[in-house]
């Protein structure tokens, strides 16, 4: 190759060459091999986008180098980690309390609080609402009756003012008869009243109760702008 | 001693009886023509559709209404002293008659003593803080009848398919027709309830009498009514059961008659 034989040595290699089909292989690789070397430009060797390539190479090289391993921590305790029993019952619970708090809003969404104690004495009361109700999740006849008043009274007490600064205003007749009434009313509330603090669960009286601070609260109001 | 002649005696005598029968008679006259000045008289008419309503609020005095066959509304009121205002108005076939509107502001207003004819059919809701309210002959779809202090009520001869009759003082008296599906209620705080029905009524009850415990059902007793809460309430039905009666007096009697 390159000329770097004698030329008897060169005349036996392509004597021989000549004759054997391997020989003549290989040394025709060579030579397109030294053929190549020896061209000048290099341009048609190269691929089309060597600096992207070598970045390709690169990152297939790192990627192959594994990293470091961390340190293996021991694994925490978790809070929440609970069993299949746990886990089941606590589903019946969320499901339980659900269905409680769906029923009370229901029942508040839909009973108007004005007629609860009467729609809900102890009487007719549910078993769900006596429980309820002895757990403080919903209210007794009892707390609903004496919430009830409160506002009758407050309602009362707010008519009553106007009705005293207009009674003057009234002919004498006509604050006699509303006096004689308004005691009439009074002694009926009166009397339901003893009765319920002797009886608390009567509640026939406490609808009567009921009625009567309404007929009073009427009647003021009525006679407020008289 | 000196005597006067008899028919000189005679004289004066019949002179002084002249002269008191003169004042009296200008005494009774005055008195006359007084209350004549005291009481002044209202009136007027409406021709009347066939579902007319009449719509009256009174402030003190009693109030009369009574069917008539004719498609017309009378009024007619007696006003005593200091006369009230009444200035009636008709609206979309209902008789407004308010005289706590028609007198706002003025203190003292006398008695007003209506007497008031409706056709038959015509549903009346009637009202007054003080006096007696009346109601006969009527069978229109309503009528109510609301006294906010004292006085008595009385309805008669009624075919009504809804009845409300309150008052705080007094007592009520009801005698009619329960009417299928109708709807009845009857509620006073101190007097007597009264309701005089057909026994072939049809009605659910519910009759309280808390205070007195005094519900009588006459005729009506059957075992589907029922004495509850020591006696103070009467819940049940008779016949079918079609129409609702609520009965509630606070501190009076409650009791059926058989018509």
């Amino acid at each position: 190759m390159d000329s770097d034989l004698e030329e008897t040595k060169a005349s036996e290699v392509r004597a021989h060459l000549a004759v054997c089909m391997d020989c003549a292989a290989v040394c025709e690789d060579f030579a397109a091999i030294v053929d190549a070397s020896h061209l000048d430009e290099t341009a048609d060797l190269l691929p089309p986008n060597s600096q992207a390539l070598w970045c390709r190479i690169n990152n297939l090289i790192e990627s192959e180098i594994r990293p470091e391993a961390p340190a293996v921590e021991p694994p925490k305790r978790r809070l929440w980690q609970l069993s299949f029993s746990q886990m089941a019952a606590g589903f019946v619970g969320i499901a339980v309390i659900s269905s409680l708090l769906t029923i009370v809003g229901i029942k508040n969404y839909t009973q108007p609080a004005a007629d609860d104690f009467t729609t809900r004495s102890a009487s007719t009361q549910t078993t769900f609402e006596k429980i309820a109700g002895k757990l403080g999740l919903m209210e007794t006849p009892q707390q609903a009756r004496e919430r009830r008043i409160r506002q009758q009274q407050a309602a009362i007490a707010y008519w009553n003012d106007r009705v005293q600064s207009r009674r003057e205003q009234w002919d004498k007749n006509m604050r006699d008869a509303f006096d004689r009434n308004l005691s009439t009313i009074d002694q009926a509330v009166n009397e339901y009243t003893l009765i319920l603090q002797k009886d608390p669960q009567d509640d026939l009286s406490g609808e009567m109760l009921d009625s009567a601070m309404t007929e009073k609260m009427n009647l003021l109001r009525e006679f407020s702008d008289l | 001693m000196i005597c006067k002649p008899y028919w000189g005696r005679n004289k004066v005598s019949a002179t002084k009886t002249t002269i008191l029968l003169l004042l009296s008679v200008v005494f009774f006259f005055g008195l006359a023509v007084e209350t004549a000045s005291a009481q002044k008289r209202f009136s007027r008419n409406f021709d009347a559709s066939r579902n007319v309503r009449l719509t009256l609020t009174n402030r003190s005095g009693t109030v009369i209404v009574e069917g008539w066959n004719r498609n017309q509304i009378n009024i007619t009121a007696s006003m005593e002293s200091p006369t009230a205002n009444i200035q009636p108005e008709e609206i979309n076939g209902t008789i407004y008659v308010n005289l706590i509107r028609d007198n706002q502001g003025r203190g003292e207003v006398g008695n007003v003593n209506f007497q008031i004819r409706v056709p038959f059919n015509a549903m009346v809701d009637i009202e007054t803080k003080i006096g007696n309210l009346s109601v006969s002959n009527v069978s229109g779809g309503l009528v109510r009848a609301h006294i906010s202090l004292e006085g008595d009520i009385t309805l008669t001869n009624i075919g009504a398919s809804s009845v409300a009759a309150e008052n705080v003082t007094g007592d009520i008296f009801f005698d009619g027709e329960i009417q299928d599906g109708g709807n009845y209620r009857f509620s006073s705080m101190k007097g007597n309830i009264n309701i005089r029905i057909p026994f072939n009524s049809s009605f659910k009850l519910v009759a309280t009498a808390p205070s007195t415990r005094d519900i009588s059902l006459g005729s009506f007793t059957n075992t589907s009514l029922n004495y509850v809460g020591d006696g103070r309430r009467v819940i049940g039905r008779f016949g079918e059961g079609s129409a609702t009666l609520s009965v509630t007096n606070q501190r009076g009697s409650i009791a059926f008659i058989r018509r």
